[in-house]
């Protein structure tokens, strides 16, 4: 140990030091206890202090109050400032996340109605939307007529349109393959200018059996709207330009 | 503060329930340590009530090289009732300093003093509290 000469300044200092080097986070602190550090006295200062704030640390706390401080620092050190936010690395981060969540949210959104064979209905949408009346052969008939139709010339069992559509009158129809080869029944009808499609269910990868759901199902792609049933393995789907409000009323007794 | 357990945990409770209404309508300030200045005052309100500690002249002593050892047989509840019967703002700069959670300078804002105030009340205290100890547990003792 050596004899250390202190200014007046770094003497109160050192009264002062404190107990944690953690605690030491000012400058002329820092230098006034490196300043005194060499001194006898210094030394016996800071090992009273130490034992006494270790005699502190032992005081009892009762149980449920030092159940409230378990988890939590008894000074808060702030550790988030809004000026960081003004950072352009932060700020580029926080919109990338954003977007990040937003796709996720609209992809939610988006098949959170989903039901087995929705891909599939939506493919036929926008196959309505293209299709021309050029195409069908004119049929007037009943829909629900043609469901004979289709199993005796095309050998397509179970392609029968629900009551609920089976009334209504019909402007033509044909049989196509989608582009996985299954056998699709189209139906274009005069109420409202709305299209019928008959189409396989989808199915088990493994077993093969066909994945059914009750009750109809909203399906929307390109400024068309559809309602999806599933029967016997066969889907029966009617489509419109329009919303789903429009096709509401014809399964708003049946719609789950 | 208090070296008194039950006093101490009603000003603590006291403290939260200030704490908690004030957050409830949005009124916490934004002075990370005013829950401290908060608690600090309820304490100095309290002592106020009941028994008064005498005002007496301590005797002050060098600290010694065997302090700590003599600091380790102390009892805890010897060490609170020493602090909590110092006087004002001695007991407030003791008891903030030795809880080792704040700086020197969030001392001084807590304990509203200034830098040459500070120094001399710790300074002071560990002498004074020196004294004490060397009649409560002699340095032979410690040894």
């Amino acid at each position: 140990m050596k004899i250390v000469r202190l200014s007046r300044r770094q003497r109160l200092l050192a009264n002062c030091a404190p107990i944690s080097e953690e605690r030491m986070n000012d400058r002329a602190m820092r230098a006034a206890v490196f300043c005194a550090r060499g001194s006898h006295e210094f030394a016996h200062q800071q090992s009273f202090d130490r034992a006494v704030a270790t005699l502190v640390r032992n005081v009892p706390v009762p149980p449920e109050i030092e159940e409230w401080f378990s988890s939590e620092n008894l000074v808060p050190r702030s550790k988030w400032k809004w000026k960081m936010a003004k950072n352009p690395a932060v700020l580029a981060v926080a919109i990338a996340l954003a977007v990040i969540a937003g796709v996720f949210v609209l992809q939610f959104l988006e098949h959170r109605h989903d039901f087995p064979g929705a891909e599939a209905a939506r493919k036929l949408l926008m196959a309505a939307a293209s299709t021309r009346s050029v195409l069908l052969d004119p049929v007037r008939t009943d829909a629900g007529a043609l469901g004979d139709l289709f199993f005796m010339k095309h050998q397509l069992e179970h392609y029968d349109v629900p009551p609920e559509f089976a009334d209504f009158r019909t402007l033509g129809c044909r049989v196509f393959d989608d582009d996985e080869g299954h056998r699709v029944a189209q139906i274009w009808v005069i109420e409202k200018g709305m299209q019928f499609f008959l189409f396989p269910a989808e199915r088990n990868a493994k077993t093969g059996a066909a994945l059914s759901f009750s009750g109809w199902r909203h399906v929307e792609q390109e400024g068309w709207t559809g309602v999806v049933q599933e029967r016997n393995g066969v889907c029966f789907m009617a489509a419109l330009h329009g919303r789903e409000k429009d096709l509401t009323p014809y399964v708003s007794k049946t719609k789950e | 503060m208090l070296g008194d357990a039950r006093k101490a945990q009603e000003v603590l409770q006291a403290t939260l329930r200030e704490a908690m209404l004030r957050s409830a309508n949005g009124e916490t300030p934004s002075d990370p340590f005013w829950l401290f200045r908060d608690a600090r005052w309820r304490c100095l309100e309290t002592s106020e009530h009941g028994l008064q500690a005498e005002e007496v002249n301590l005797q002050e002593y060098d600290l010694s090289p065997t302090a700590a050892a003599q600091i380790e047989r102390l009892d805890v509840n010897q060490l609170a009732i020493w602090i909590s019967a110092a006087p004002e703002p001695q007991r407030t700069a003791l008891a903030l300093f030795y809880l080792d959670e704040f700086n020197h300078r969030e001392i001084l804002s807590l304990a509203e003093l200034k830098i040459a105030e500070l120094s001399r009340l710790l300074a002071n205290g560990r002498r004074q509290f020196q004294a004490w100890l060397d009649t409560t547990v002699p340095q032979k003792e410690a040894k």
